[in-house]
């Protein structure tokens, strides 16, 4: 047995620079973190020489003279995968070990590429194809052959037999030993694999437990396992480049009918089903579309810039797993109808999220609820007609701003998280009643609520103040002079934010009158604010 | 007109935004007469109010919110002293039977102190509201009857607050509804939370904290809007436009407010003196003892000194406070409690004679005014320094016992809102993360000069913050805007008041975090506003020092010292102190007063006096050090500012360094009295206020000009009293300290073993790093054994070899190791000696195996066994086996071994201790790294004596031969850094302490060179210095041009930075 381990050191970076080799000389750091507290999370060998350290602020990186990037998951994980690639691109037995270092199996690879050292080298040269500047090590053992990569620069080929005495000038630190561990180890003047080899085994477990042994055998090359095999990718990916581009949904419908067909069937020969489906275009040539890229369906890194221009991102979150294909292409015709891309599509890459696929079966006395599928098909529906962010279930923010909520996406209730809801309200409001019956905090000095219809938005008015109080109001197309007035009540807040707000609000009872005609029209209870930052009135609701 | 009947000031803690000063200021912008001050749960902010008021001609009138068992508030207002006094008992008794923070009254005790007192119903918080919201109209009207019945119906007045909120209008008509059916007064007011509508953010914040939210989190707590303001009278009368008589009423109610804190009716308490007596009588009688005693019975200007001070403290009737003094300095000398008065009490020579202090006034011509005077009608201000720990404790516990709980307390220590507070409070609000507010706090300056980019702006800039992003510019902002705001109440470290009858009475008490203290709720700048008399008993590391050398001495060398009779013309002592030699001694051993000494060269006490006095920033900033060290070298004649003055500057060589110089200076050109003379001094003092300093430095000219001095001669003398007076230091106070400062200095001279085992046992205290102590007392010759279980106790201690001393480091110094851990390891070895590690373990159970490690680390382990040649990695090897647990199965099988050689079992332990690791030797570094992480020293070589060859190839020098190079040389030298300084009074210059094996070098770096290397300087263990060797008078110092990190080792040397 023979195994390649293959590691990407400096990982992020490499993931970063893959596209752009030319850069590897420059000073660049790469940073990450939300606005205003970024930091640099790995460099280049130069920009470390330029004085960066990890952990440093953007703003002190800055000062350094190097060229900021920000992480790119993304990327890491597109290295991640072209490692993976490559892994496969030699042998069909690939370890997965972490995101910068896998193992191949080269038993038997001889009759293809020859020596391990032939093998080493296209290993390598491969690996440079993809962008990525490996380190490389082959042993008889897998373990030994890992800590070599890791611990050594270049091609490193272990002799079997050899193991100990090629591993004994790496460090301790190498074997990723425990944190505790390791500060045993450091108190002992243990830093080499060679001085952790030379410590008696069985004192060393005495001391170390099995940790020490594992090391123990680490140092020593004598680690036996065998190779866990990497099961196929995870997220399943379907890509299409588009010779010619496509603008028209029809067209698209087809594409990705054909794309979900592909990926329903790979799912179906795993029994697995798509929790979620993700589809990404790259355009082409932007024309001008009026076309708005709703804000949740856009990631932050892609949110602004010249990459929010290129990529269309869309994720379908469903209800419940599902591989129905031709369920899919309705629900994301619908999501695209509502939401359609702003530019040509020269590439489609549709990736599915699996998931186990639902096994449920309703109960014989509850009632039944509508099939997740259809619901999940009519709140598309509905979606394309009033707009993604206008519909879900609508829940109160913890707030003094007026009239605040947010829409969660919903989701139908089982019949038995229904039943203990429902009586769990029942039960607050009968312990409500017995102290103030149908009262709120406002209410509670007995008198009846009233009821307010809110508008949503609030509607545009202007108001005709009389010594500081409004006596006229006008709105919708009506006017009404103010019959009694009650307020201002004054809400102000969030002023740690650029979006604070304040506000004085009136409650007015106002009696309508047509223009020309004179007084003599319908009455009715307004509640009317006045908006300090854009110094505008407006008709919050009606009151019942 | 309106008053603000119901206002909160910042001493609501957390509850409100603006300071008691801010509200009155802004209360008489505002044009209102009065304002009455409700904070919650006491009159925290009350003397400040009071004060603040009364400079302002503002009516103060005083009050609390009291919480009930509900939660809700009585807001109550103080109509008499009678109510002064039950609202200061209500408060204490909710306070004491509860823990800190929390507390109610009950209905019961609110009617049992309610004489004196006018209720009010409340905003939001208050009883009304609560009972509204609990059962509407008819419960509010039960709650306003039952107040009418606590209070009495005179006494009850309806609120009615408007912020703008619909619930609480709603309230109102209630509350109106309920005023009319009760037939009672309403009254409008303002629920003030802070003084302008933009510190509703500072409350905002101050509401996170309490609530432990951010503000994103905070929600509904946050208030709805910024209506909580003091509003104008004009604005409040608009508001409520609809019930003018809300506004009219405040009136009628401030008009019933007849009391102010000027009328407390404190009492001090009286002696209790025998049988037909006077307490004037019998403090006649022990000073005259005393006097016989220090002066003799014929030292007639004594006898006059006193005479004169005994009829100024008749006059004043203080003789109960002497006494009372007297009495606590007789319960010290009992109890073999070192004690000394220090501070201006030391002008007395009644406070002499009784022993209070130990400075002759009269031998030493201090002024007694600075003390005492007829004009001041203050309070004396005694302050006796103690040995701090257990001593000082049993003299506090003293006071109490003799005054009884409610007679005696300590004094309050507002703790204020600082930079690093408030800007890692600010930044948790904010929601920053840990490792930011880290960061941000880390680097908000320390250093005591700020030059003019050390600003917050800096600070954040620095710390990587974006100064563009909103959120950002409102952290800043309100970092501003935190500043001395009060966070919460602490303990002074030894102000006690003590009280004649109920202390009560006069200012409410709360439990101190620590057991049986008892704190009142003003600080002592409050107390001795309000005329309350303090004692400070304040704690002083030397006076333990001093304590602990004497027990060390008497013990070991079998000597008794008494520090009253030191020979005080010591030839070693001042030798030693001409060299600067002083590492280690009180007040004498900083790098300052360190390069003064050779210039002064101190020959008998009074220079030690003048030592002490110098190196302050009064001298410094009114130039006066280097005048009088070239008047005392006889480079410059000793010339004096004017003829009249001589008497008074003869001293000093014609340059004033005192306080009492400074005063007498005043009553001799200006005609000042004593009294004056100290007013003088206090109104250039710390709360200096401009007009105050005008009209007394117009008084002060017109005198000079009556008495004939004019033009330039007045200009200087105005000029040096004006720039001296802020920090000048008193010469009593001088002299006190320059006692400890020769008493030091003699013990280290001739005990210094003694001494250096004092030092390390009362550490932290000095200047130094114990790490500095121990290589000074090494380079003096002294033995310092390592820790070793086998036979260092918790403290360090002195162990004898061939009639020389050496001092063993004791357990105290192993890092993390419990201190009961050490106790119990002492312990158990005095039974018997451990024959091994697993000995140890298994007699000391509590060890942990961290504790053991470190003490294997250090070598503490490596005697443990008889075998030879056994070194700290053969102690590290062991201790991982016999820490881990050996499993249910393999634990049976060594209990039957361990039983079946049970006989054996001393030998066999230290057979088992005896086998040898296969682990090599630590190297000398990382011995060296092991000694630093596990007691931050090392006894053996220094750091730098590893690598003097390498350092001497480089040209470097060391400290002892710098001393012998010539002013002008350029040098090149390296050392480890023991102190980094940035003084106020240094112009951005910094001050760096470096040390090698030889000694300690100092060297000097530019503003320019230290924002250059700043990182280097800053953050480097140990440097590599350049530059031009400065020697005059044999002060050595390195100016330096070129700084440098160098890698010497990887050991945790530590610094003493940022005075």
């Amino acid at each position: 047995m023979s195994f390649a381990s293959i590691h990407v050191p400096n990982f992020m970076v490499q993931a970063v620079l893959r596209g752009e080799p030319q850069l590897r000389d420059r000073a660049i750091a790469l940073v990450e973190g939300a606005p205003p507290l970024v930091r640099v999370v790995a460099a280049t060998e130069a920009a470390l020489r330029a004085g960066i350290q990890l952990g440093m602020a953007k703003l002190q990186a800055q000062l350094c003279g190097v060229e900021i990037r920000p992480r790119s998951r993304t990327q890491e994980k597109a290295a991640h995968a072209a490692l993976l690639d490559l892994g496969w691109s030699i042998s069909p037995r690939i370890e997965d070990h972490a995101p910068e270092t896998i193992i191949v199996d080269v038993a038997g690879l001889a009759s293809l590429f020859g020596s391990h050292e032939n093998i080493a080298h296209e290993i390598v040269q491969r690996a440079a194809g993809l962008g990525l500047l490996v380190h490389l090590a082959i042993a008889a053992n897998l373990e030994t052959a890992v800590q070599a990569a890791r611990g050594f620069p270049g091609i490193t080929l272990i002799p079997a037999g050899e193991e100990e005495k090629c591993l004994s000038s790496l460090p301790v630190r190498a074997l990723s030993p425990s944190v505790e561990a390791l500060e045993t180890l450091d108190r002992w003047g243990i830093r080499t694999c060679k001085e952790l080899a030379a410590l008696p085994v069985l004192e060393l477990s005495e001391r170390l437990g099995q940790e020490g042994v594992r090391l123990h055998e680490l140092a020593r090359g004598a680690s036996t396992r065998s190779i866990v095999l990497a099961e196929p990718c995870e997220l399943m990916e379907e890509e299409m480049e588009l010779e010619d581009s496509v603008e028209d949904l029809e067209p698209l419908s087809f594409l990705l009918g054909r794309l979900l067909d592909q990926m329903c069937t790979r799912l179906a020969a795993r029994s697995l089903a798509a929790a979620a489906i993700r589809l990404k275009f790259e355009l082409g040539d932007l024309f001008e579309k009026d076309f708005q890229v709703l804000a949740e369906n856009v990631p932050a890194n892609f949110a602004s810039g010249e990459d929010a221009r290129k990529i269309y991102k869309k994720v379908l979150q469903l209800p419940v797993p599902m591989r129905d294909s031709k369920m899919l292409l309705r629900l994301l015709r619908l999501q695209l109808q509502a939401d359609p891309p702003p530019g040509d599509i020269v590439k489609i890459t549709l990736a599915a999220d699996p998931a186990r696929p639902r096994s449920t079966q309703g109960g014989l006395f509850v009632p039944g609820s509508p099939n997740p599928e259809k619901l999940e098909l009519t709140v598309a529906r509905l979606a394309k007609l009033v707009g993604n962010a206008n519909i879900g279930s609508p829940e109160l923010v913890d707030t003094n701003r007026p009239g605040e909520f947010r829409m969660t996406r919903f989701v139908p209730e089982t019949n038995e998280t229904g039943f203990r809801r429902r009586n769990r309200i029942a039960r607050k409001k009968a312990a409500a009643g017995a102290t103030a019956s149908g009262a709120n905090s406002e209410g509670a000095l007995g008198k009846p609520m009233t009821g307010c219809r809110i508008f949503r938005p609030s509607v545009p008015a202007a108001v005709e103040l009389r010594e500081g109080c409004p006596a006229k109001v006008f709105f919708r197309g009506l006017c009404g002079r103010v019959v009694a007035a009650s307020g201002p009540w004054r809400t102000s807040g969030d002023w740690w934010r650029e979006n604070s707000w304040h506000q004085d609000e009136w409650d007015l009872e106002i009696e309508f009158y047509i223009a020309n005609a004179g007084a003599g029209g319908a009455a009715g209870l307004y509640c009317v604010y006045y908006d300090s930052d854009c110094r505008g009135w407006f008709v919050r609701g009606v009151y019942d | 007109m309106y008053t603000e009947l119901h206002a909160r000031s910042a001493f609501s803690f957390l509850e409100g935004g603006a300071l008691p000063e801010e509200l009155a200021s802004v209360c008489v912008e505002r044009g209102m007469a009065a304002m009455a001050l409700l904070d919650r749960d006491g009159v925290y902010g009350a003397p400040r109010f009071y004060l603040a008021a009364q400079k302002l001609s503002l009516r103060a009138h005083i009050g609390a919110e009291v919480t009930a068992a509900g939660g809700w508030r009585f807001p109550l207002l103080v109509e008499t002293r009678t109510g002064y006094q039950n609202l200061c008992r209500l408060i204490t008794r909710m306070k004491l039977r509860a823990r800190k923070g929390e507390g109610h009254v009950s209905d019961e005790e609110l009617a049992e102190k309610a004489a004196g007192l006018i209720c009010l119903t409340g905003g939001r918080e208050g009883p009304l509201a609560h009972a509204l919201s609990r059962g509407g109209i008819e419960s509010g009207t039960v709650c306003v009857r039952q107040l009418c019945e606590i209070f009495g119906h005179t006494n009850v007045y309806v609120e009615l607050q408007r912020h703008l909120d619909r619930a609480e209008e709603a309230r109102n008509h209630a509350a109106l509804e309920i005023a009319r059916k009760l037939r009672l007064p309403v009254v409008a007011t303002n629920g003030v939370s802070y003084a302008l509508p933009e510190q509703r953010e500072v409350l905002d914040v101050f509401t996170c904290i309490r609530n432990h939210r951010t503000l994103e989190a905070a929600g509904r707590l946050l208030a709805r809007n910024s209506e909580r303001y003091l509003k104008s009278p004009e604005e409040m009368a608009h508001l409520f436009l609809d019930i003018p008589e809300a506004i009219a009423n405040t009136q009628l109610v401030s008009s019933r407010l007849q009391f102010n804190l000027s009328d407390l009716g404190y009492e001090f308490p009286k002696y209790p003196v025998p049988d037909g007596k006077s307490q004037m009588h019998f403090l006649r009688e022990r000073t005259q003892e005393g006097m016989v005693k220090r002066y003799g019975a014929e030292n007639e200007k004594a006898r006059a000194q006193i005479e004169k001070e005994l009829a100024l403290i008749e006059k004043l009737d203080l003789a109960g406070y002497f006494l009372i003094v007297w009495d606590i300095i007789r319960f010290c000398c009992e109890h073999s409690i070192l004690v000394q008065g220090r501070g201006s009490a030391a002008n007395s020579a009644v406070c002499y004679a009784l022993g209070i202090t130990a400075v002759d006034p009269v031998g030493m011509d201090l002024l007694f005014e600075r003390f005492l005077s007829e004009e001041r009608g203050e309070w004396p201000d005694i302050d006796l320094d103690l040995p701090s720990g257990d001593q000082r404790e049993s003299a506090i516990q003293y006071v109490y016992e003799r005054y009884g709980k409610l007679g005696a307390a300590m004094t309050a220590n507002v703790i204020t809102y600082r930079g690093r507070s408030a800007a890692r409070e600010i930044g948790k609000a904010l929601s920053f993360d840990a490792e930011t507010l880290g960061r941000l706090t880390s680097l908000v300056s320390a250093w005591e000069y700020k030059d003019e980019n050390d600003t917050l702006t800096r600070h954040f800039q620095d710390a990587g913050l974006d100064l563009q992003h909103p959120q950002i510019r409102k952290f800043l902002e309100l970092c501003v805007k935190f500043q001395d705001l009060p966070r919460h109440l602490g303990q002074h470290s030894g102000g006690m008041v003590v009280c004649q009858g109920q202390l009560d009475s006069v200012v409410p008490l709360e439990p101190a975090t620590m057991p049986g203290r008892v704190v009142v709720q003003w600080d002592k700048e409050d107390c001795a506003d309000m005329g309350i008399v303090k004692v400070d008993l304040l704690g002083l590391g030397m006076m333990a020092v001093l304590e602990d050398s004497l027990k060390i001495i008497r013990d070991d060398y079998g000597e008794e010292i008494d520090l009253g009779r030191l020979p005080m013309d010591d030839r070693v002592v001042y030798e030693t102190l001409q060299k600067a030699d002083t590492v280690g001694m009180f007040q004498i051993e900083s790098r300052a007063q360190m390069s003064c000494l050779p210039r002064l060269q101190p020959k008998r006490f009074y220079d030690i006096v003048v030592q002490v006095a110098i190196i302050r920033p009064g001298p410094i900033v009114g130039k006066m050090v280097n005048p009088y060290l070239k008047r005392r070298q006889g480079r410059e004649p000793a010339t004096c500012l004017h003829p009249s003055l001589e008497p008074v500057l003869e001293r000093t060589l014609g340059v004033p360094l005192f306080q009492e110089q400074l005063l007498r200076m005043a009553m001799i050109v200006a005609g000042f009295t004593g009294g004056q003379a100290e007013e003088l001094r206090r109104a250039m003092g710390f709360k200096r206020s401009e007009k105050r300093m005008k009209d007394i430095e117009q008084k002060l000219r017109s005198g000079m000009e009556k008495n004939g001095i004019t033009g330039e001669v007045q200009e200087t003398i105005v000029q040096s009293i004006t720039s001296f007076a802020l920090y000048g230091f008193p010469e009593s106070h001088a002299a006190s300290f320059a006692l400890l400062a020769y008493s030091s200095a003699y013990l280290k001279c001739h005990y210094l073993a003694a001494f250096t085992a004092a030092m390390l046992n009362n550490q932290p205290m000095g200047f130094y790093q114990p790490a500095t102590l121990v290589k000074d007392a090494q380079r003096h010759g002294l033995r310092i054994k390592p820790i070793d279980v086998t036979c260092s106790e918790w403290l360090c201690k002195l162990e004898k070899q061939d009639e020389s001393f050496s001092v063993r480091l004791g357990l105290r110094y192993v890092k993390g190791l419990r201190a009961d851990v050490g106790a119990e390891i002492v312990r158990e070895r005095n039974l018997h000696r451990f024959v091994s590690i697993d000995d140890l373990k298994l007699r000391v159970s509590a060890i942990r195996k961290t504790e053991l490690a470190t003490l294997a680390e250090i070598g503490a382990l490596n005697f443990i066994s008889e075998a030879r040649g056994s070194h700290r990695r053969d102690a590290l090897w062991q201790i991982e086996r016999t820490s881990r647990n050996a499993g249910p199965l393999l634990e049976r099988c060594e209990e039957t071994e361990g039983s079946v050689s049970g006989e054996n079992e001393a030998t066999d332990g230290a057979t088992n201790a005896a086998v040898k690791s296969p682990l090599l030797p630590m190297t000398a570094d990382e011995r060296l790294v092991a000694d630093f992480r596990g007691t931050g020293m090392t006894v053996g070589p220094h750091p730098m004596r590893y690598h003097r060859a390498r350092m001497k190839r480089q040209g470097v020098v060391t400290a002892s031969e710098l001393n012998n190079l010539p002013d002008g040389t350029h040098v090149r030298f390296a050392g480890g850094v023991i102190a980094r300084q940035r003084p106020g009074t240094a112009h951005g210059f910094v001050f760096l302490s470096l040390e090698d094996e030889t000694g300690i070098a100092n060297a000097i770096i530019t503003p320019r060179l230290f924002e250059e290397y700043h990182v280097v300087i800053v953050h480097q263990q140990f440097l590599l210095i350049e530059g031009r060797l400065q020697n005059q008078d044999n002060v050595v110092s390195v100016k330096v041009e070129n700084v440098q990190g160098l890698a010497v080792t990887q050991a945790e040397t530590t610094s003493h930075d940022f005075h």
